[in-house]
């Protein structure tokens, strides 16, 4: 009984994080090709976030807009979008973003297919909780190759946003805007520090009390994969089906 | 890139965007530029050139002859036809009334206006989906992935389907469909 509780699925446990970050009355945007945070908000939406304005690009039910994407765009340049989620390809020790090339740009070893609007959204959404399913060496590095979006900027930049935190299946890392570092801001369970330490191709501060990661809560998990995972059905059919168990 | 198309849209010489300073994206766009804010010489911004699209093509769920057209789910059509010199309108179908911005919802609706071209194109999306007529052909797009790897297998692929095929129908029949979006059973 006690052992089907915990047994969960990493990107349950990464959406489940995620919603407990989404807060009521907020503006809340998901861009493309982001089930997990999509999961996050719909998850908020049914538990303690129900007045939280929630836009998913790619859905019909939660996109409250005439155009298309541009509107989630010109809605965060102007500052009115409170949580975005970025992911990245590469996240380095100073909170820079690369969603471009692994490898020199001219001639790259990889190329994505861009940034998808995060050197603006980096800056302009309030927080930005930025995920990646890998936690390794290979993804969190001292320097990415090529700075989509970085994490500092100048006092000369107009920037009211910008990173607060990475999830991964391993833990939550923490942005010290103040000491522009990242510092081990939770453990998941079942995770040591020498795991994370291992996997992070940085500098990471461990704070001298650990905080443990609540393990799902028999609710979250439940609403997550009736309620939750019918709604995300309609976005991400295929994640829903192999990611959040029936 | 939202902004410079909308920059385009509107005529105008340049735009101011937020974000992009201190990105490595400044090091090798030079259709970005790093300004003084004239309203407040203390911010940087970044102002960056428009994109004015030679031709830009829309495949539409409807379209009249005289221009006006519908594509679905809300989209930034709008903004890109403008933006671009030339627009053309590929249809599922032709109807003879006239559409109307009233016929839009929950589509989105292209006037006459910014359209240049209408062709007959019922089909036309693929290996695209076409909201609900049809769905992305994965198997296609599957063996398109593969044949753009080398020069070689894409000349394959251009020759297998494109240049050897005299019509329509021939495209379909290749592809493995009955009627435009109808896929043979298997």
């Amino acid at each position: 009984m006690k052992e089907a509780h915990l047994a969960y699925t990493p990107e349950e446990l990464m959406a489940i994080i995620i919603s407990r970050e989404v807060r009521n009355l907020e503006t809340v945007g998901v861009g493309a090709a982001s089930p997990i945070p999509a999961a996050g908000c719909l998850l908020a939406e049914q538990l303690h976030a129900p007045q939280a304005t929630i836009i998913i690009l790619g859905s019909k039910e939660y996109h409250p807009f005439l155009g298309g994407s541009s509107e989630l765009h010109f809605l965060a340049q102007r500052g009115e979008l409170d949580l975005f989620f970025l992911s990245g390809l590469q996240i380095d020790s100073l909170g820079n973003i690369n969603l471009h090339v692994l490898g020199d740009y001219q001639a790259p070893k990889m190329r994505l297919p861009g940034a998808y609007g995060s050197a603006m959204l980096y800056y302009m959404a309030r927080r930005v909780i930025l995920f990646r399913t890998e936690h390794t060496r290979r993804t969190f590095v001292e320097k990415v190759d090529f700075v989509t979006a970085p994490g500092i900027t100048s006092a000369r930049v107009y920037r009211p946003g910008g990173p607060t935190k990475v999830v991964t299946p391993k833990a939550i890392l923490g942005w010290d805007r103040t000491n522009k570092k990242w510092y081990l801001e939770s453990l998941h369970p079942g995770i040591t520090v020498a795991d994370v330490l291992e996997n992070t191709g940085f500098p990471l501060e461990i704070p001298s009390s650990l905080t443990i990661t609540l393990s799902p809560t028999d609710k979250e998990l439940q609403t997550l994969r009736t309620t939750v995972r019918a709604k995300l059905e309609k976005i991400y059919p295929e994640f829903a089906q192999q990611k959040i168990l029936a | 890139m939202y902004s410079m198309v909308q920059a385009g849209s509107l005529g105008l010489p340049f735009i101011a965007v937020r974000g992009l300073l201190d990105s490595d994206l400044l090091k090798f766009r030079p259709d970005l530029k790093v300004e003084i804010n004239p309203f407040n010489p203390e911010e940087e911004v970044v102002i960056a050139q428009p994109i004015r699209p030679e031709v830009a093509v829309f495949h539409a769920l409807q379209a009249d002859p005289w221009g006006n057209a519908l594509t679905f789910g809300p989209r930034d059509d709008l903004m890109l036809a403008r933006a671009a010199r030339r627009v053309i309108v590929t249809a599922e179908e032709i109807i003879p009334q006239e559409l109307t911005p009233r016929d839009a919802y929950p589509n989105t609706f292209l006037p006459a206006l910014d359209v240049d071209a209408v062709v007959l194109c019922p089909g036309g999306a693929h290996p695209g989906s076409c909201g609900t007529l049809y769905g992305v052909d994965k198997d296609h797009l599957q063996e398109y992935l593969v044949s753009a790897a080398t020069e070689e297998s894409f000349h394959d692929y251009l020759k297998k389907y494109i240049w050897s095929t005299n019509s329509e129908e021939e495209y379909f029949r290749k592809v493995g469909w009955l009627a435009p979006g109808q896929k043979e059973k298997l």
